[in-house]
Protein backbone atom coordinates (compact mmCIF):
# COMPACT_ATOMS: atom_id res chain seq x y z
CA UNK A 1 0.00 0.00 0.00
CA UNK A 2 1.36 3.60 -0.70
CA UNK A 3 2.17 5.73 1.82
CA UNK A 4 2.33 9.76 0.36
CA UNK A 5 5.47 10.68 2.25
CA UNK A 6 7.32 7.03 2.38
CA UNK A 7 6.93 5.54 -1.02
CA UNK A 8 5.57 1.70 -1.26
CA UNK A 9 6.11 -1.02 1.64
CA UNK A 10 6.28 -3.54 -0.68
CA UNK A 11 9.50 -1.87 -1.95
CA UNK A 12 11.54 -1.68 0.78
CA UNK A 13 14.39 -4.23 1.43
CA UNK A 14 13.59 -5.03 4.94
CA UNK A 15 9.97 -3.92 5.71
CA UNK A 16 10.34 -4.45 9.32
CA UNK A 17 12.76 -1.41 9.84
CA UNK A 18 10.59 0.41 7.18
CA UNK A 19 7.72 0.04 9.07
CA UNK A 20 9.10 0.75 12.61
CA UNK A 21 10.57 3.53 11.41
CA UNK A 22 7.15 4.50 9.92
CA UNK A 23 5.30 3.91 13.37
CA UNK A 24 8.28 6.10 15.33
CA UNK A 25 7.77 8.92 12.50
CA UNK A 26 3.65 9.04 13.05
CA UNK A 27 3.01 8.22 16.59
CA UNK A 28 6.05 8.12 19.16
CA UNK A 29 9.33 6.44 19.77
CA UNK A 30 8.40 2.95 21.03
CA UNK A 31 11.11 0.90 21.85
CA UNK A 32 11.37 -1.51 19.67
CA UNK A 33 13.07 -5.27 19.06
CA UNK A 34 13.92 -7.27 15.96
CA UNK A 35 13.48 -10.67 16.86
CA UNK A 36 14.16 -12.10 13.58
CA UNK A 37 14.11 -11.05 10.32
CA UNK A 38 10.02 -11.43 10.18
CA UNK A 39 8.88 -10.64 13.50
CA UNK A 40 9.50 -7.29 15.29
CA UNK A 41 8.22 -6.21 19.17
CA UNK A 42 7.20 -3.03 19.88
CA UNK A 43 6.04 -2.03 23.48
CA UNK A 44 3.27 0.45 23.22
CA UNK A 45 1.41 2.98 26.03
CA UNK A 46 -1.35 1.89 26.42
CA UNK A 47 -3.27 5.32 24.71
CA UNK A 48 -1.25 4.64 21.80
CA UNK A 49 -2.28 1.09 21.22
CA UNK A 50 -6.41 1.94 19.38
CA UNK A 51 -4.62 4.48 17.28
CA UNK A 52 -1.48 2.37 15.89
CA UNK A 53 -3.66 -0.75 15.47
CA UNK A 54 -6.33 1.40 13.33
CA UNK A 55 -3.58 2.21 11.36
CA UNK A 56 -2.17 -0.70 10.85
CA UNK A 57 -5.28 -2.28 9.78
CA UNK A 58 -6.29 0.02 7.30
CA UNK A 59 -3.27 1.79 5.92
CA UNK A 60 -0.59 -1.09 6.02
CA UNK A 61 -0.49 -4.43 4.51
CA UNK A 62 -0.77 -5.45 8.45
CA UNK A 63 -4.37 -6.05 7.76
CA UNK A 64 -3.97 -10.03 9.88
CA UNK A 65 -4.86 -10.37 13.53
CA UNK A 66 -3.04 -13.60 14.38
CA UNK A 67 -3.16 -13.25 17.88
CA UNK A 68 -4.27 -12.02 20.97
CA UNK A 69 -3.17 -13.04 24.63
CA UNK A 70 -2.08 -11.75 27.91
CA UNK A 71 0.72 -12.10 30.32
CA UNK A 72 0.38 -11.93 33.71
CA UNK A 73 3.15 -9.73 35.35
CA UNK A 74 2.34 -10.33 38.76
CA UNK A 75 5.50 -8.90 40.95
CA UNK A 76 4.96 -5.54 38.78
CA UNK A 77 1.39 -5.35 39.23
CA UNK A 78 1.00 -5.28 35.23
CA UNK A 79 -1.23 -7.48 32.95
CA UNK A 80 0.06 -7.40 29.23
CA UNK A 81 -1.69 -7.61 26.11
CA UNK A 82 -0.19 -8.95 23.37
CA UNK A 83 -1.42 -8.07 19.59
CA UNK A 84 0.46 -9.99 16.65
CA UNK A 85 -0.36 -8.42 13.47
CA UNK A 86 0.76 -9.73 10.28
CA UNK A 87 1.37 -9.30 6.82
CA UNK A 88 0.56 -11.75 4.99
CA UNK A 89 1.82 -10.50 1.33
CA UNK A 90 5.08 -10.33 3.00
CA UNK A 91 5.27 -12.43 5.26
CA UNK A 92 6.13 -10.24 8.36
CA UNK A 93 5.15 -9.63 12.04
CA UNK A 94 4.45 -7.02 14.19
CA UNK A 95 4.30 -8.00 18.10
CA UNK A 96 2.68 -5.32 19.94
CA UNK A 97 2.48 -4.98 23.75
CA UNK A 98 1.33 -2.79 26.01
CA UNK A 99 1.28 -3.41 29.97
CA UNK A 100 -2.45 -2.59 31.74
CA UNK A 101 -2.87 -1.80 35.41
CA UNK A 102 -3.32 -5.00 36.86
CA UNK A 103 -5.77 -3.54 39.39
CA UNK A 104 -8.08 -2.18 36.65
CA UNK A 105 -7.76 -4.90 34.15
CA UNK A 106 -9.36 -2.97 31.47
CA UNK A 107 -8.63 -2.67 27.95
CA UNK A 108 -10.65 -1.36 24.55
CA UNK A 109 -11.71 -3.99 22.15
CA UNK A 110 -10.16 -4.18 19.23
CA UNK A 111 -13.21 -6.16 17.56
CA UNK A 112 -14.51 -3.12 15.21
CA UNK A 113 -11.08 -4.00 13.40
CA UNK A 114 -10.85 -7.49 13.69
CA UNK A 115 -14.38 -9.59 14.01
CA UNK A 116 -12.33 -12.72 15.22
CA UNK A 117 -10.94 -10.61 18.26
CA UNK A 118 -13.87 -11.56 19.45
CA UNK A 119 -13.28 -14.67 20.49
CA UNK A 120 -9.65 -13.69 21.72
CA UNK A 121 -11.56 -11.15 23.86
CA UNK A 122 -13.97 -13.69 25.77
CA UNK A 123 -11.26 -16.15 26.27
CA UNK A 124 -8.77 -13.28 27.77
CA UNK A 125 -11.88 -12.17 29.68
CA UNK A 126 -12.23 -15.46 31.21
CA UNK A 127 -8.77 -16.79 31.90
CA UNK A 128 -7.42 -13.40 32.86
CA UNK A 129 -10.60 -11.39 34.24
CA UNK A 130 -9.51 -8.26 31.94
CA UNK A 131 -12.88 -6.88 31.03
CA UNK A 132 -13.16 -5.15 27.30
CA UNK A 133 -15.95 -3.15 27.27
CA UNK A 134 -18.22 -3.48 24.52
CA UNK A 135 -16.83 -6.46 22.87
CA UNK A 136 -19.52 -9.06 22.35
CA UNK A 137 -20.06 -12.21 24.42
CA UNK A 138 -17.92 -10.85 27.74
CA UNK A 139 -18.67 -12.41 31.10
CA UNK A 140 -20.22 -15.32 28.63
CA UNK A 141 -18.83 -19.23 29.47
CA UNK A 142 -16.14 -20.32 26.87
CA UNK A 143 -14.33 -23.34 28.59
CA UNK A 144 -15.16 -22.94 32.10
CA UNK A 145 -18.48 -23.39 32.36
CA UNK A 146 -20.08 -22.51 36.05
CA UNK A 147 -16.72 -20.98 36.78
CA UNK A 148 -16.69 -19.71 40.76
CA UNK A 149 -13.19 -18.60 41.26
CA UNK A 150 -10.48 -16.00 40.26
CA UNK A 151 -9.80 -16.75 36.69
CA UNK A 152 -7.35 -19.58 36.71
CA UNK A 153 -4.41 -17.78 34.43
CA UNK A 154 -3.80 -15.12 36.91
CA UNK A 155 -0.97 -16.15 38.53
CA UNK A 156 -2.16 -15.68 42.63
CA UNK A 157 -4.40 -18.48 41.30
CA UNK A 158 -3.20 -21.58 43.73
CA UNK A 159 -4.18 -23.76 40.99
CA UNK A 160 -2.95 -27.36 43.17
CA UNK A 161 -4.91 -26.36 46.30
CA UNK A 162 -8.09 -25.55 44.08
CA UNK A 163 -7.29 -29.00 42.11
CA UNK A 164 -7.55 -31.08 45.81
CA UNK A 165 -10.55 -28.80 47.01
CA UNK A 166 -12.67 -29.62 43.63
CA UNK A 167 -11.57 -32.95 41.98
CA UNK A 168 -10.87 -35.99 44.58
CA UNK A 169 -8.53 -38.51 43.92
CA UNK A 170 -8.12 -42.03 43.89
CA UNK A 171 -7.89 -43.90 47.31
CA UNK A 172 -3.90 -45.09 47.13
CA UNK A 173 -3.41 -42.96 44.28
CA UNK A 174 -2.57 -39.83 46.11
CA UNK A 175 0.90 -39.10 44.80
CA UNK A 176 2.01 -38.54 41.29
CA UNK A 177 5.71 -40.26 41.73
CA UNK A 178 5.39 -43.64 40.59
CA UNK A 179 8.38 -44.66 42.67
CA UNK A 180 6.53 -44.42 45.74
CA UNK A 181 3.91 -47.48 44.24
CA UNK A 182 6.92 -49.23 42.66
CA UNK A 183 8.79 -49.04 45.91
CA UNK A 184 6.17 -50.07 48.28
CA UNK A 185 5.62 -52.69 46.28
CA UNK A 186 8.57 -54.31 45.19
CA UNK A 187 10.93 -52.99 48.36
CA UNK A 188 12.87 -49.52 48.84
CA UNK A 189 14.66 -50.07 45.85
CA UNK A 190 12.87 -52.63 43.67
CA UNK A 191 12.53 -50.32 41.02
CA UNK A 192 16.36 -49.97 40.49
CA UNK A 193 16.87 -53.96 39.73
CA UNK B 1 -27.76 -27.04 44.04
CA UNK B 2 -28.46 -24.09 46.86
CA UNK B 3 -32.11 -24.35 48.67
CA UNK B 4 -34.42 -21.98 47.36
CA UNK B 5 -34.57 -19.13 49.71
CA UNK B 6 -38.06 -16.65 49.31
CA UNK B 7 -35.91 -13.39 50.52
CA UNK B 8 -33.68 -13.98 47.06
CA UNK B 9 -36.21 -14.79 44.33
CA UNK B 10 -34.30 -13.40 41.84
CA UNK B 11 -31.26 -15.80 42.30
CA UNK B 12 -31.70 -18.18 39.77
CA UNK B 13 -29.63 -20.28 40.63
CA UNK B 14 -31.38 -22.36 42.88
CA UNK B 15 -34.45 -23.43 41.05
CA UNK B 16 -34.56 -26.86 39.96
CA UNK B 17 -33.34 -25.78 35.76
CA UNK B 18 -35.32 -29.48 34.67
CA UNK B 19 -37.96 -31.38 36.69
CA UNK B 20 -38.65 -35.18 36.04
CA UNK B 21 -42.59 -35.14 34.52
CA UNK B 22 -45.50 -35.61 37.39
CA UNK B 23 -46.10 -39.15 38.60
CA UNK B 24 -42.73 -40.84 36.34
CA UNK B 25 -40.09 -42.91 37.80
CA UNK B 26 -36.39 -41.79 38.34
CA UNK B 27 -34.84 -43.87 35.65
CA UNK B 28 -35.93 -46.14 33.43
CA UNK B 29 -37.11 -49.80 34.41
CA UNK B 30 -34.36 -52.26 34.58
CA UNK B 31 -34.04 -54.70 32.26
CA UNK B 32 -32.76 -57.58 35.23
CA UNK B 33 -33.83 -60.49 32.57
CA UNK B 34 -31.00 -59.89 30.38
CA UNK B 35 -28.08 -61.28 32.97
CA UNK B 36 -27.44 -65.20 33.50
CA UNK B 37 -28.61 -65.64 37.33
CA UNK B 38 -31.46 -63.09 37.45
CA UNK B 39 -34.13 -64.87 35.19
CA UNK B 40 -35.59 -66.57 38.45
CA UNK B 41 -39.07 -65.22 38.12
CA UNK B 42 -39.29 -66.92 34.23
CA UNK B 43 -41.09 -70.20 34.67
CA UNK B 44 -38.21 -72.21 32.68
CA UNK B 45 -36.16 -75.46 34.02
CA UNK B 46 -32.84 -74.01 35.17
CA UNK B 47 -30.90 -75.67 32.26
CA UNK B 48 -33.14 -73.48 29.52
CA UNK B 49 -33.05 -70.38 31.19
CA UNK B 50 -29.17 -70.56 31.19
CA UNK B 51 -28.26 -71.65 27.68
CA UNK B 52 -31.08 -68.74 26.77
CA UNK B 53 -29.03 -66.05 29.19
CA UNK B 54 -25.74 -67.27 27.10
CA UNK B 55 -26.82 -67.10 23.77
CA UNK B 56 -28.20 -63.78 24.33
CA UNK B 57 -24.60 -62.18 25.84
CA UNK B 58 -23.30 -63.83 23.51
CA UNK B 59 -25.30 -61.75 20.92
CA UNK B 60 -24.80 -58.84 22.89
CA UNK B 61 -20.74 -59.55 23.05
CA UNK B 62 -20.81 -59.59 19.16
CA UNK B 63 -22.50 -56.60 18.45
CA UNK B 64 -20.75 -53.74 19.98
CA UNK B 65 -20.86 -50.14 18.06
CA UNK B 66 -18.39 -47.93 19.43
CA UNK B 67 -19.66 -44.06 19.44
CA UNK B 68 -17.43 -41.83 17.20
CA UNK B 69 -16.77 -39.42 20.56
CA UNK B 70 -13.16 -38.25 20.78
CA UNK B 71 -12.61 -36.66 24.20
CA UNK B 72 -8.52 -36.59 24.86
CA UNK B 73 -5.39 -37.40 23.43
CA UNK B 74 -6.36 -41.00 22.84
CA UNK B 75 -8.34 -40.24 20.20
CA UNK B 76 -5.75 -40.42 17.92
CA UNK B 77 -5.48 -44.11 18.69
CA UNK B 78 -8.61 -44.78 17.57
CA UNK B 79 -8.10 -43.62 13.67
CA UNK B 80 -5.36 -46.14 13.28
CA UNK B 81 -7.19 -48.69 15.00
CA UNK B 82 -10.61 -48.45 13.04
CA UNK B 83 -8.75 -48.55 9.75
CA UNK B 84 -6.52 -50.72 7.60
CA UNK B 85 -3.63 -51.06 10.28
CA UNK B 86 -5.41 -51.96 13.07
CA UNK B 87 -8.95 -52.84 11.52
CA UNK B 88 -10.90 -53.21 14.83
CA UNK B 89 -13.72 -54.23 12.51
CA UNK B 90 -11.89 -57.30 11.94
CA UNK B 91 -13.45 -58.36 15.25
CA UNK B 92 -16.91 -57.42 14.52
CA UNK B 93 -16.52 -53.81 16.35
CA UNK B 94 -18.03 -51.22 13.57
CA UNK B 95 -18.40 -47.55 14.98
CA UNK B 96 -21.40 -45.46 15.60
CA UNK B 97 -22.10 -42.43 14.65
CA UNK B 98 -24.95 -40.79 17.43
CA UNK B 99 -24.81 -42.02 21.06
CA UNK B 100 -28.66 -43.58 20.37
CA UNK B 101 -27.27 -46.29 17.91
CA UNK B 102 -24.31 -47.03 19.76
CA UNK B 103 -23.66 -49.48 22.92
CA UNK B 104 -19.77 -48.99 23.55
CA UNK B 105 -18.40 -45.45 25.02
CA UNK B 106 -14.73 -44.89 24.69
CA UNK B 107 -13.18 -42.66 26.99
CA UNK B 108 -10.26 -41.50 24.88
CA UNK B 109 -8.12 -39.95 27.89
CA UNK B 110 -8.94 -36.49 29.58
CA UNK B 111 -12.20 -35.43 30.46
CA UNK B 112 -12.80 -31.58 31.08
CA UNK B 113 -15.65 -30.81 33.47
CA UNK B 114 -17.17 -28.87 30.32
CA UNK B 115 -16.71 -32.24 28.17
CA UNK B 116 -17.71 -34.16 31.12
CA UNK B 117 -21.02 -32.80 30.61
CA UNK B 118 -21.38 -33.56 27.01
CA UNK B 119 -20.56 -37.21 27.97
CA UNK B 120 -22.85 -37.81 30.37
CA UNK B 121 -25.51 -36.51 28.29
CA UNK B 122 -24.27 -38.61 25.54
CA UNK B 123 -23.97 -41.51 27.89
CA UNK B 124 -27.77 -41.21 29.07
CA UNK B 125 -28.93 -41.29 24.94
CA UNK B 126 -27.25 -44.37 24.57
CA UNK B 127 -29.53 -47.49 24.83
CA UNK B 128 -29.12 -50.41 27.86
CA UNK B 129 -27.22 -52.45 27.61
CA UNK B 130 -24.10 -50.11 27.09
CA UNK B 131 -20.63 -50.23 28.16
CA UNK B 132 -17.71 -48.20 28.86
CA UNK B 133 -14.52 -48.29 28.36
CA UNK B 134 -11.50 -46.06 30.19
CA UNK B 135 -8.79 -45.24 27.95
CA UNK B 136 -4.86 -43.79 29.13
CA UNK B 137 -4.04 -42.82 32.66
CA UNK B 138 -6.48 -39.71 33.25
CA UNK B 139 -9.73 -41.18 33.61
CA UNK B 140 -8.10 -43.72 35.91
CA UNK B 141 -6.34 -41.04 38.35
CA UNK B 142 -5.80 -38.16 36.32
CA UNK B 143 -2.43 -38.87 34.92
CA UNK B 144 -0.51 -35.87 33.74
CA UNK B 145 -3.24 -33.73 34.39
CA UNK B 146 -3.61 -34.48 38.17
CA UNK B 147 -3.03 -31.24 38.74
CA UNK B 148 -5.19 -29.31 36.53
CA UNK B 149 -8.31 -27.58 37.66
CA UNK B 150 -10.32 -28.28 35.22
CA UNK B 151 -9.93 -31.61 34.43
CA UNK B 152 -11.77 -34.68 36.77
CA UNK B 153 -9.24 -37.32 37.77
CA UNK B 154 -11.30 -40.43 39.04
CA UNK B 155 -14.21 -41.20 36.03
CA UNK B 156 -15.31 -43.57 37.64
CA UNK B 157 -17.46 -41.48 40.51
CA UNK B 158 -19.27 -40.36 37.40
CA UNK B 159 -20.10 -43.00 34.74
CA UNK B 160 -19.61 -46.62 35.14
CA UNK B 161 -16.74 -48.20 33.84
CA UNK B 162 -16.54 -51.75 32.77
CA UNK B 163 -12.52 -51.86 31.53
CA UNK B 164 -9.68 -49.73 32.21
CA UNK B 165 -6.82 -49.47 29.84
CA UNK B 166 -3.96 -48.24 31.24
CA UNK B 167 -1.32 -46.17 29.72
CA UNK B 168 -0.37 -43.07 27.97
CA UNK B 169 -1.00 -43.22 25.49
CA UNK B 170 -1.73 -47.22 25.42
CA UNK B 171 -0.91 -48.07 21.73
CA UNK B 172 -3.79 -50.10 19.85
CA UNK B 173 -3.03 -53.16 20.79
CA UNK B 174 -3.86 -52.08 24.11
CA UNK B 175 -6.85 -50.91 23.44
CA UNK B 176 -7.92 -54.46 21.21
CA UNK B 177 -6.94 -56.57 24.34
CA UNK B 178 -9.46 -54.34 26.41
CA UNK B 179 -12.16 -55.23 23.65
CA UNK B 180 -11.08 -58.59 24.36
CA UNK B 181 -11.48 -58.61 28.30
CA UNK B 182 -14.87 -56.26 27.57
CA UNK B 183 -15.93 -59.42 25.36
CA UNK B 184 -15.68 -62.17 27.78
CA UNK B 185 -17.38 -59.91 30.58
CA UNK B 186 -20.16 -59.44 28.77
CA UNK B 187 -20.17 -62.98 27.58
CA UNK B 188 -19.91 -64.11 31.03
CA UNK B 189 -22.77 -61.59 31.97
CA UNK B 190 -20.35 -59.78 34.19
CA UNK B 191 -20.00 -56.53 32.44
CA UNK B 192 -23.13 -54.62 34.34
CA UNK B 193 -21.50 -51.38 34.62
CA UNK B 194 -24.87 -49.29 33.10
CA UNK B 195 -26.73 -51.81 35.17
CA UNK B 196 -24.53 -50.31 38.75
CA UNK B 197 -25.44 -46.78 37.23
CA UNK B 198 -29.21 -46.93 37.37
CA UNK B 199 -29.05 -48.74 40.29
CA UNK B 200 -26.79 -45.66 42.10
CA UNK B 201 -28.24 -43.13 40.21
CA UNK B 202 -28.56 -40.72 42.84
CA UNK B 203 -24.79 -40.96 44.13
CA UNK B 204 -23.54 -40.65 40.68
CA UNK B 205 -25.76 -37.56 40.28
CA UNK B 206 -24.19 -36.32 43.30
CA UNK B 207 -20.59 -36.70 42.55
CA UNK B 208 -21.89 -35.26 38.72
CA UNK B 209 -23.41 -31.96 40.35
CA UNK B 210 -20.58 -31.35 42.68
CA UNK B 211 -18.04 -30.60 39.71
CA UNK B 212 -20.68 -29.55 37.12
CA UNK B 213 -21.92 -26.52 38.94
CA UNK B 214 -24.10 -25.03 36.38
CA UNK B 215 -25.84 -28.21 36.26
CA UNK B 216 -28.90 -28.35 33.68
CA UNK B 217 -29.02 -32.04 33.19
CA UNK B 218 -32.34 -33.58 34.61
CA UNK B 219 -32.21 -35.72 38.01
CA UNK B 220 -33.83 -38.30 36.26
CA UNK B 221 -31.83 -40.91 33.55
CA UNK B 222 -32.94 -40.27 30.28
Amino acid sequence: MFDINHGNLDDSPDVGQEIVRRIHDRFGDFPARFQKADLVRLDVPQKDIIPVLSWLRTETPFVQLTHLTAVDWLEDGQFELMYLVTAPDLMVSLHLCVRLDRAKAEAESVFNLWLQAETYEQEINEMFGIHFPGSPRQGVPFILEGWRDMPPMRRDFDTVAYCDRTHPVRPGREHQDSRVYVGRKFGEKGYLK
Amino acid sequence: MKKFDPDRPWDLTTLPTTMAPQGSRPHAPVEDQCFLGAEADIKQPPKLQEAVATIKNWFRASSLNVLAFGTGCGAIELRPLSTSRFDMSRFGIPGAPTPRQSNVFIISGYLSVKTLTRVIRCYEQMPDPKWVVALGSCTINGGMYWDSYNTIKVLDLYLPVDVYVSGCMPRPEALIAGFQYLMDDVKKGKANGWHHYLENLEWYRENQKQVITDWDLPNYNW
